[in-house]
């Protein structure tokens, strides 16, 4: 009964291992340390018969996001059934019945086996997956690189330096070594008798700027959808307080579903819960909207607020000449960014963005990564 | 459950009024018995800091807690000489005639010695419970100083020396996920995450907590609060809303819930008034689908 007992622990202590491993394949950060982990888990709790405890138990010790503990229960019941099969389902034996022994390697070389097969399917059911949210009418986003990302990132980052940085000439208190306050630091030790114990320093006070950025997306802004939403994730990573509204008839705050943590997620978001994207345009309602719902809030002498837009507008002037007025009082300064505005020969006559041009600060074109790098870094 | 040592657990947890589930007992339980922190994630007001508090009384040792905050650093969380008391014991020392090397001596003593969390779980007679509260609100910087500590659970003063830990604490880490922490800060500890409960639980909970609400109005408390949820809401109401919310509704000795009632109590449950006017305006099919689940009054 002993001898019996050593040999399914060990196989099962190898299977735990080779779990490890195929996790690792799945991208899991699992070292030496957490196989001991998981190892000593199932040591301390003991011989059960219980799948789920085990399942738990394995879930705590190997899964360390969120993301990846809800993947984990998909990978674990696909690995062990796997297993179960070509082990001829010896976990599942009754402690009488005799384990029927099996090379390690052979275990190893059928789960290697269907990984591969595996991983090839996983490839077939994505394509598909995609093409199906293409016809059902939601907006897909596909085709962005990685490099293409980091590379906006890289630049919205030097974009917004000069853009947010503002000077102020007032002090605050510094932790680290830098300018000497020595008015404080009299004050300070008075207290203790005037003996010089402690220094205080200071460093010229930040300001936060908050930057409120309003994008377009109607039907005339497609063909930069993609750029557009790269503009929008970049600009919320890399600037610390950013509010993003995006709209088409009207207007929706995106700025939690940018906030995902990967990229992949925040365009799985914005295809789900935009439903305006790529609809008509009504350009001065939906700022009015922004004026008057988060004006308040937003707007202020440290607001910068950028529009990205065709200015192709079905409403009313008038109502797009009264918003942008009121923007560009509450605001500190107004950006408009073009993405037609890069092509020779163009001239911004069209009725909305007329009525809107008295109240830009600054209007640029922007269209791809290259432009935005031109123009943007000024 | 079938584990015997898990079950106790569950019923210690059970005793202190916390309804748990099988994988918040068992990755408690694992946290005890390999002797690793344990990171508890998930969205505010399910309960991640009342784990920690319940298991030091289920434990019965001390809670001790350190709540990160941006700009926290060594100095608050590790000890602090306390100058004005060593001056005046210097200015006091000066009087009398001692030696300059009795004077050190005495002048970094462990009376001047303020502790802060840090050193008094490490310092502590008994393995404490050591609560750090959202500790992705405190900077990178602090992080990688609270590996090195929660790794060799030493500290050095340069004054007395190092400190080693007689009794290792049992470690609870809670975050909001403000910010990603670092893999490494991951890697040591088991992870857990904490969800909105399902109804069950969540009126389990209720039941738990506010032992004299009518039985109907919890039920409809908790189905209300579980489409809620499924809103995109700015601010997703917790647990911690929910027990508010049946709390006052009990105290008013109502027994069921109608629309006039919840669209006056709204403010209890969210907290932004865009999330309040976007339920207002759901009311009627929020109501209708909480009465598939609790046979709700959609007349009432």
């Amino acid at each position: 009964m002993d001898r019996e007992l050593i040999v399914r622990r060990t196989s099962l202590s190898e299977n735990i291992l080779g779990f490890c491993r195929y996790l690792r394949h799945k991208d899991f950060r699992i070292g030496p340390a957490e196989e001991a982990d998981a190892l000593l888990a199932m040591e301390t709790l003991g011989p059960f018969a219980n799948p789920d405890i085990f399942r738990l138990s394995l879930r705590a010790v190997l899964a360390r996001t969120r993301a990846q503990q809800l993947v984990f229960d998909e990978l674990y019941s696909e690995y062990w059934c796997e297993l179960e099969k070509a082990v001829d389902s010896k976990i599942k034996d009754a402690p009488e019945e005799k384990p029927k022994p099996k090379p390690a390697a052979g275990n190893f070389q059928s789960i290697k086996d269907w990984l591969n097969k595996n991983n090839k399917k996983d490839e077939e059911s994505e394509a598909a997956a995609y093409s199906a949210l293409a016809t059902s009418g939601k907006k897909s986003f596909e085709g962005f690189s990685d490099d293409e990302l980091t590379e906006i990132m890289r630049i919205i980052r030097r974009a917004a330096k000069p853009l947010t940085l503002q000077f102020n000439r007032r002090k605050q208190r510094a932790r680290r070594p830098g300018d000497f306050d020595l008015r404080q630091t009299l004050r300070r030790n008075l207290r203790r008798g005037g003996d010089i114990l402690e220094l205080v320093y200071n460093k010229p006070k930040k300001h936060r700027p908050q930057l409120v950025l309003l994008c377009d997306v109607s039907k005339s802004m497609d063909l930069y959808s993609k750029f557009l939403v790269q503009f929008m994730y970049g600009f919320q990573r890399v600037v610390s307080r950013v509010e993003t509204f995006v709209f088409s008839t009207s207007l929706q705050r995106i700025t939690n579903q940018l906030n995902k943590n990967s990229f992949e997620h925040t365009l799985e978001e914005l295809s789900l819960t935009v439903p305006g994207w790529s609809g008509g345009t009504r350009i001065g309602e939906s700022l009015q909207t922004f004026v008057e719902d988060y004006g308040r809030r937003l707007l202020s002498r440290r607001t910068l607020v950028l529009i990205m837009s065709d200015g192709w507008d079905t409403g009313e002037p008038e109502v797009m000449e009264a918003a942008m007025a009121s923007i560009h009082r509450q605001a500190s300064k107004v950006i408009w960014v073009n993405p037609l505005a890069g092509s020779p020969g163009y001239e911004p006559t069209v009725r909305g963005l007329q009525a809107a041009l008295p109240y830009i600060d600054l209007f640029v074109a922007a269209y791809d990564v290259e432009s935005l790098r031109r123009n943007l870094i000024i | 459950m079938q584990h015997p040592e898990l079950e106790r657990l569950q019923q210690l947890l059970q005793d202190q009024a916390y309804i748990t589930d099988q994988s918040i007992v068992l990755s408690v339980f694992l946290a005890r018995q390999l002797n690793k922190p344990l990171l508890v994630e998930g969205p505010a007001g399910v309960g991640k800091t009342e784990i920690a508090k319940v298991m030091a009384r289920a434990m019965d040792t001390e809670l001790i807690r350190l709540q990160c905050y941006e700009g926290l650093d060594a100095t608050h969380a590790l000890y602090e000489w306390n100058y004005q008391h060593q001056l005046l014991y210097l200015k006091m020392l000066e009087k009398q005639d001692t030696s300059p090397e009795e004077m050190e001596r005495s002048l970094f003593d462990d009376r001047f010695l303020l502790k802060r969390p840090l050193l008094q779980a490490i310092t502590h007679h008994k393995a404490p419970l050591l609560l750090i509260d959202e500790v992705d609100r405190a900077d990178e910087e602090f992080e990688s100083f609270l590996l090195e500590v929660l790794s060799d659970w030493q500290i050095s003063i340069p004054e007395i020396g190092t400190i080693k830990a007689t009794h290792i604490p049992q470690v609870i880490l809670t975050s909001n996920r403000v910010r990603e922490l670092s893999e490494a800060l991951r890697r040591r500890c088991l992870y857990l995450w904490i969800d909105y409960p399902d109804y069950d639980k969540e009126l389990a909970i209720v039941r738990q907590k506010v032992p004299d609400i009518d039985a109907r109005l919890s039920e409809q408390i908790c189905g209300f609060m579980q489409e809620v949820r499924k809103q995109r809401l700015e601010k997703v109401p917790g647990v911690a809303e929910t027990l508010d919310w049946a709390m006052a509704l009990a105290n008013l000795h109502i027994d069921h819930l109608d629309k006039e009632l919840v669209s006056a109590t709204l403010g209890i449950i969210l907290k932004d008034w865009q999330d309040i006017r976007q339920t207002q305006m759901s009311l009627s099919e929020l109501f209708e689908r909480v009465g598939a689940i609790s046979k709700l009054d959609v007349n009432g």
